[in-house]
């Protein structure tokens, strides 16, 4: 429970004076004391910044204050499948913000190194990048990509070979000798990031230790990836509030009995044409189908829901053609890229695009269509092989021309 | 009759009485000799205090404020309430952009339409002023008001209660200008067994800089959304860097950023390296409101430390370490402390038996001051708010499942002078009635 008492200002609000001012000027007193007040409002800076101590929240013995239904955010439930052994001497610790574990490892006069396994969805950067920004941390110059291959040293994560990159020197900030021991592991679209930080002796000493460790982890299949921090709740992608999310402003009826701002993620109704295999989208999708060809041919449809535009058009539609390696193009050429698209109630547009995927590198064929409906701009997206795409054309439009909207 | 018609007459003159012609300015006969420049100056003054003393200009101002009102509230509809309000009424000048925003809103009556105006044309629209604002029309007025009482009135018993209805209306003027700069409204949430010792401003941020490293206490430096928006980098006295604001968006929408995504990731550290965040139109409905997020780059004597993205959406503090120091970084809704806390121990939501219908919303709450001592359980149901240390709680709202509550929390030091100079205006016309009747009577006595 929050400690009441915790809360001391270190710098007095510039307009408390005033408001004890104000209060203490009764109605009899002349009006020119008032007068004097407005001379004064020009302090009560709403725009100062303010200082003040307060207790830590001690969120284990708080009663949730998350809204019905966000998920558990306490530390440790982001990894559910991260497996390792932990080598004798390492201190498990929660692993808070973006990690999927952490350890602490203390040496000798109260030296101390920290051990991360953080990951990242994508590339998460090139290794140039990453080796030189732990260089900068521990003051040492930067390495062109030629100098970096001689730097790695092959180490096996999760029985599959990765790079340790090893990098000594003083931390600018602190004066401090630190060695930082770091693997890069790649994985399913994750970037996997193992790494040991601390004094430099220390960390040098635990280096067998932290190879045994990289040996002993078992990473995550693809669809434990990690985006946002674990557990982290959905993210709403237009600007309503978030589920759950209480009512504000209004306190009157109407709000109280108004249910709570829609999480934007509810399904409208549409009958699924056959063939459409519905798949788990992700927290950003309001759905995902699959659409498998002949061989290993296949499409996939996205529908998602942003408030407002969705950033335009024009923006949406150069994303869809950098997908397909496509220079982006210019506003007054939108209207040639685009056709109107007949939806009930609503001003479609759709996009017919073919280029090659920039992922697989292969063909590929892009129909989007966009349906503003109302505050919100719903987007379909059928992406896939050339053939798959044009046989999927009728059934696709179709599908977008009779959804309804909640 | 005679006698009631020049009462009548007579009543209304009191109010503005004319300047006796043959009353000369009291400098005018020492300046007759004077400089032709001090003559220019004198007359310029005499003329600047003809037009704030003249009941011409009350009469225009009063007119204006009609018009504004009007104006204003025709706003609200395209607009929103906030948006409307700080265009129109807590303004010098209304620029063209909201006015015509207004204008378009008003044709509707005489069923012509035309493309209602949005919150981004408004707010990215004509600068050009076009009409008073608010506190022009108002600072105008209260010029006006004090300027022509002290010409035309001295303090006399028989004015004393024109003097009172004076004083009523520029306490009201003065009391509505300490409510607009004063007061705030917050929202306090809790769920049933909660307690917290601070409410939140839903639709104003602030970025907290939060030094953990303390195991008893946190101290919080809290940069308000204002300073975010107006300042490109922000040092303080507390803080051992520099954050350089690198962008700010009033609303937005961040979300992970794609394995195939092409553009750099809006920051180096933390969550921002991995999301992207999107520029959103400002929402104007009553029932959303704004998200925002920045880019700060956190910069030390030394070096840059790295850029980070914060925002609403991300809840949970990013931290740093610098200097032996550990730092976390959130953007989250305007924090106001108090020095106690509110407990909530039930939330009750009565109907009428039978029915759907609201019967009655309460909070049962323990108000807990240590520095006192107090302790003590509250109801806080409608119409019934608790007011506490100048603060004044109402029963909101409330979770859906019926064991959470919000409540409104309103600090509004001024909120007594409305009815101060009600009963001040009221007490003065009565003692200026009083005292004509008392006098007419004594003439009819005489006569």
């Amino acid at each position: 429970m929050h400690n009441p008492l915790a809360f001391a200002p270190e710098s007095s609000y510039t307009h408390s004076v005033i408001v004890l001012s104000c209060r203490a000027s009764k109605p009899g007193v002349t009006p020119w004391a008032l007068a004097l007040c407005i001379g004064v409002f020009a302090g009560c800076g709403r725009n100062d910044i303010q200082v003040y101590r307060v207790a830590k929240a001690q969120e284990a013995g708080l009663p949730s204050a998350l809204p019905q239904g966000h998920p558990d955010i306490s530390a440790g439930t982001g990894s559910p499948t991260l497996k390792y052994k932990v080598p004798s001497g390492w201190q498990e610790v929660a692993p808070g913000e973006m990690r999927a574990a952490s350890f602490r490892v203390a040496g000798r006069n109260g030296k101390q190194a920290d051990v991360s396994v953080i990951p990242l969805p994508g590339m998460a950067g090139s290794d140039l990048d990453n080796v030189n920004r732990w260089r900068g941390q521990v003051g040492v110059k930067s390495v062109s990509s030629e100098e970096l291959t001689k730097l790695a040293q092959p180490v096996e994560v999760d029985h599959q070979s990765a790079q340790l990159y090893e990098q000594a020197g003083e931390s600018p900030g602190s004066g401090d000798k630190t060695r930082i021991l770091a693997a890069i592991a790649r994985r399913d679209g994750t970037t996997w990031f193992l790494k040991m930080t601390g004094d430099d002796a220390l960390v040098a000493e635990q280096k067998p230790a932290f190879i045994e460790f990289l040996q002993s982890v078992t990473l995550p299949s693809a669809t434990a990836q990690m985006g946002l921090p674990a557990s982290h709740p959905p993210i709403d992608v237009g600007s309503q509030l978030p589920p759950s999310h209480p009512p504000i402003g209004g306190a009157g009826m109407e709000a109280q009995n108004a249910p709570a701002a829609s999480s934007g993620q509810d399904k409208p109704n549409w009958q699924v044409p056959s063939g459409w295999q519905e798949t788990p989208g992700g927290q950003f999708l309001v759905a995902k189908f699959l659409i498998r060809g002949a061989g290993d041919a296949q499409a996939a449809i996205n529908v998602s829901m942003s408030a407002g535009d969705g950033g335009g058009l024009l923006a949406n539609l150069n994303r869809w053609r950098g997908q397909l390696g496509l220079a982006p193009v210019a506003g007054a050429d939108l209207s040639k890229q685009v056709q109107p698209l007949d939806v009930p109630g609503s001003q479609a547009t759709l996009a017919d695009i073919a280029g090659t995927d920039a992922r697989t590198g292969q063909k590929a064929r892009l129909l989007a269509a966009v349906v503003p409906q109302g505050q919100q701009t719903w987007f379909y997206k059928l992406m896939g092989d050339e053939q798959v795409v044009e046989q999927q054309k009728e059934a696709f439009t179709k599908f977008v021309q009779t959804v309804k909207y909640p | 009759m005679a006698p009631v018609a020049q009462q009548v007459a007579s009543q209304g003159r009191t109010l503005t009485p004319p300047i006796p012609p043959s009353a000369p300015a009291p400098a005018t006969g020492a300046l007759r000799h004077a400089s032709p420049l001090a003559r220019g100056l004198d007359s310029a003054l005499n003329t600047l205090v003809r037009f704030f003393t003249s009941l011409r200009l009350t009469v225009v101002c009063l007119a204006l404020a009609l018009v504004l009102v009007f104006f204003g509230t025709m706003a609200q509809d395209p607009l929103g309430l906030y948006l409307a309000q700080e265009k129109f009424f807590r303004s010098f000048f209304v620029s063209a952009a909201p006015m015509w925003a207004a204008i378009k809103k008003a044709f509707e009556m005489l069923h012509i339409y035309m493309h209602p105006s949005t919150a981004a044309d408004v707010l990215y629209g004509s600068k050009l002023p076009v009409f008073p604002g608010g506190y022009l029309i108002g600072g105008v007025l209260l010029i006006n008001l004090i300027a022509s009482h002290f010409k035309r009135f001295a303090f006399k018993a028989s004015k004393a209660g024109v003097w009172m209805v004076h004083a009523g209306l520029i306490l009201l003027l003065l009391g509505q200008l300490g409510t607009d700069l004063l007061s705030r409204e917050s929202a306090l949430h809790l769920r049933e067994g909660e307690a917290r010792n601070y409410s939140e401003t839903e639709r104003e941020a602030e970025l907290a800089v939060i030094d953990t490293t303390d195991p008893q206490a946190d101290k919080v430096v809290a940069i308000p959304q204002g300073k975010l928006m107006s300042s490109k980098s922000i040092s303080h006295a507390e803080l051992p860097f520099t954050l350089r604001i690198k962008n700010f968006f009033p609303n937005s929408s961040v979300n992970n950023r794609t394995a195939d995504a092409t553009d750099a990731p809006p920051a180096s550290q933390g969550v921002g390296a991995r999301a992207t965040v999107k520029d959103l139109p400002r929402v104007t409905e009553m029932d959303k409101r704004d998200v925002p997020s920045a880019v700060v780059e956190v910069v030390t004597p030394q070096a840059s430390l790295g850029t980070w993205l914060v925002s609403e959406y991300i809840d949970q503090p990013q931290s740093f370490t610098w200097n032996s120091r550990t730092w976390q970084l959130v953007l989250r809704p305007r924090r106001h402390y108090e020095p106690y806390s509110l407990q909530l121990l039930k939330f009750q939501h009565d109907i009428y038996p039978g029915t759907d219908i609201p019967k009655n919303f309460s909070s049962r709450v323990v108000l807990d001051r240590p520095d006192t001592g107090e302790k003590r359980e509250v109801l806080i149901y409608m119409n019934s708010p608790l007011r506490y240390a100048g603060e004044t709680y109402y029963q909101a709202s409330y979770d859906e499942d019926n064991h959470g509550t919000i409540l409104q929390v309103v600090h509004n030091p001024s909120w007594l002078t409305p009815y101060f100079s009600c009963v001040l205006v009221g007490a003065g016309l009565l003692v200026q009635f009083a005292t004509h009747l008392v006098g007419f009577t004594r003439k009819r006595r005489t006569a």
